[in-house]
């Protein structure tokens, strides 16, 4: 009698057909939602205490470099795949967004061409790079993202008539001043709201895209793909359908980059400097969580501009990566949750320990 | 004719020098699914600092050159030995058997090793000149040989025939082997894979840091961003052979050395894109690669 007791759950108690972050009731109850709303009410706020345009142009590379490494996660930190082309989708957004406005006068009619070829070109190439890769074991789909990014890279830098070569273009004058009649995206200020309303859409975007039953499903695979397979799930769409998000709000956050650098040339946008950049992001600030991603993006951002400007002081400044290759490489052996994970794990082991 | 005599004979040259950079990254891929990312990286710090050596010494003017050539040579080997132990014991047994972290680690080291490349030696192009006993040239059938060439030809087969011939006959090429074919099963007979393991990385890492030196005097130049380059056609070569064949990355890189050089005489621009064609194709047809074994 006693054993039979024990082996019924208790059903009152636990809920687990449901998230806890969806059970509307208890989603203000949630520390992180506060933290959340905080935090953006901070970075909305920040615009009246500077004016300068340094700053805010820094913090909306943050933001759209912050939206480049969430995509990237979802790859690398909920999939567990690594692709080392990731850059191709940025700088296919970047560059239809420079190329359109160059041939454009209609301002209105060459960003939202360009939205929607950058859309379009994200989609079929992380699409047809995904299955012929992911089929193959895992360590192809590094191999042949690397390789694929590089034809991209090539191409830019021959295909001198459209993209002007290594040199790349400048398309200042081709911002628009008035767009839609309300937009004015020569105004600083106006490009970090807009960042800012870009990450925090791409961030509840991508949260629910994680909670999603898709989103679980891909964190299943990450653990035991052969697990998955066997229940019936055919992990190749899973894994298709992780790459095509990352690579559609990849070439999105490229379209941004546009926006706020208003300059393009083939290795600040497709280089594969960048798709390690976001990935030294992603690692640093913790893999498998969406805020790291972003920690990681302002690490990276601001103690490489502060660590460039030392360089007056000695020139092995200059060579910042070293000193962001070594943490990487201690990060990946000792703490592989990255900084808001670790924070995250001691956080939880302190609050079930009381 | 002579056209095409000329571009097969640079193409085998070519092809060579990648085959020295492919044969490690294959056997290390094949004994422990390690996609080692340091291997570019790993063989243009050869290039450097093996000719770091042959410039200090002399250079390439003079009847000595042959000889401050071959210690630039033995430099690189000796460097090759270093970092592939330190490599190895610090970072990639670290994370033994877990493939993303691996690729992590290895592409930390890459970022690394690149950095030092330009902390010890700076960015700009080194211009790298052939000793003068491997400078001339033969004519032969209207077509010139080029000493150099031929040197990098026998120096290829010399070390493809002692693989093969390590790998069939001494027993830690049987280990090697069958380690590629079945790990667990080779660990289960107690035999300690993971110190093979070390050896082998040792080993492609030397034949890597070799093959750097001898692509400078190749190009005549060595530069910052060679190693990047090489590795993804060093990739390619993996995937193509098949991962863990020796012959097969022998085979994938004459093959993607002969389309190197047609492309560089007829479209330059798209010499990557044949080589991904290439790769696809295989990849595509036979996912194990030309002479992979099948698992």
């Amino acid at each position: 009698m006693k054993s039979n007791l024990n082996e019924m759950p208790n059903k009152t108690e636990t809920t687990p057909d449901v998230p806890r972050q969806f059970q509307r009731n208890t989603l203000m109850k949630q520390p992180n939602y506060w933290i959340f709303a905080a935090v953006t009410l901070l970075m909305m706020a920040v615009p009246l205490f500077t004016s300068s345009n340094s700053v805010l142009f820094m913090l909306t590379n943050i933001f759209i470099l912050g939206v480049f490494a969430m995509s990237y996660d979802l790859l690398l930190g909920y999939t567990g795949i690594i692709s080392f082309g990731h850059a191709m989708f940025f700088g296919i957004g970047a560059y239809s967004m420079g190329l359109s406005l160059r041939f454009f006068d209609n301002a209105e009619a060459g960003v939202l061409v360009a939205l929607a070829a950058a859309i379009v070109l994200c989609f079929i190439v992380s699409f047809f790079v995904g299955l012929l890769s992911l089929r193959l074991r895992d360590t192809f789909y590094a191999l042949i993202t690397l390789a694929v990014a590089t034809i991209f890279l090539i191409a830019a830098e021959q295909w001198r008539s459209l993209t002007r070569g290594s040199d790349g273009f400048n398309f200042t004058a081709d911002i628009p001043n008035n767009l839609f009649g309300f937009i004015n995206l020569l105004d600083r200020q106006t490009v970090y709201y807009l960042g800012l309303v870009f990450i925090v859409a791409m961030f509840l975007i991508m949260r629910r895209f994680i909670y999603s039953p898709v989103g679980r499903t891909l964190q299943a695979i990450r653990e035991n793909e052969n697990r998955v397979a066997s229940l019936g799930f055919n992990v190749l769409h899973y894994k298709l359908i992780s790459n095509v998000v990352a690579g559609v709000i990849a070439g999105l956050a490229g379209i941004m980059y546009a926006f706020s650098i208003r300059f393009v040339n083939p290795h600040s946008v497709l280089g594969v400097e960048l798709t390690i950049d976001v990935l030294l992001m992603t690692v640093i600030g913790g893999v498998g969580t969406l805020v790291g991603a972003i920690v990681g993006a302002g690490i990276i951002e601001i103690s490489s501009h502060w660590l460039m400007g030392l360089r007056d002081v000695h020139p092995i400044f200059e060579r910042w990566v070293i000193l962001f290759g070594i943490i990487f490489i201690l990060i990946v052996m000792f703490f592989p949750a990255g900084i808001v994970g670790t924070i995250r794990q001691k956080w939880k082991a302190r609050r079930s320990s009381l | 004719m002579e056209l095409h005599l000329t571009l097969i004979f640079n193409g085998i040259a070519t092809g060579m020098l990648i085959f020295l950079l492919a044969a490690g990254l294959s056997l290390i891929f094949g004994l422990m699914s390690v996609l080692n990312f340091a291997h570019g990286a790993l063989f243009m710090f050869g290039a450097y600092a093996g000719t770091y050596v042959y410039i200090l010494l002399g250079g390439w003017a003079g009847g000595w050159s042959i000889f401050y050539f071959g210690l630039g040579l033995l430099a690189a080997a000796v460097i090759g030995i270093i970092l592939g132990f330190i490599v190895e014991r610090t970072t990639i047994r670290q994370v033994y058997g877990d493939h993303l972290r691996q690729i992590l680690v290895t592409t930390g080291v890459m970022l690394v090793v690149m950095e030092l490349v330009r902390v010890f030696w700076g960015s700009n192009v080194i211009q790298v000149g052939r000793p003068q006993v491997l400078d001339g040239r033969t004519e032969m059938m209207n077509v010139l040989f080029g000493h150099y060439r031929l040197f990098i030809i026998a120096f290829g087969v010399i070390v493809l025939v002692g693989m093969l011939i390590m790998l069939k006959k001494s027993k830690i090429g049987l280990v090697v082997r069958a380690g590629v074919e079945n790990k667990e099963m080779v660990q289960a007979l107690g035999i300690n894979v993971r110190r093979v393991f070390t050896f082998v990385f040792i080993f492609g890492t030397t034949l890597a840091c070799i093959g750097g030196f001898l692509w400078g005097p190749y190009q005549g130049q060595i530069n910052p961003n060679m190693g990047m380059d090489l590795m993804l056609i060093a990739f390619i070569v993996v995937a193509i052979g098949g991962m863990g064949s020796v012959g097969g990355s022998a085979v994938a890189a004459i093959l993607v050395g002969l389309s190197e050089a047609y492309m560089a005489y007829f479209f330059p621009p798209g010499a990557l894109a044949v080589n991904m064609l290439i790769m696809a194709v295989v990849l595509l047809v036979k996912p194990t690669g030309l002479l992979g074994a099948t698992r």
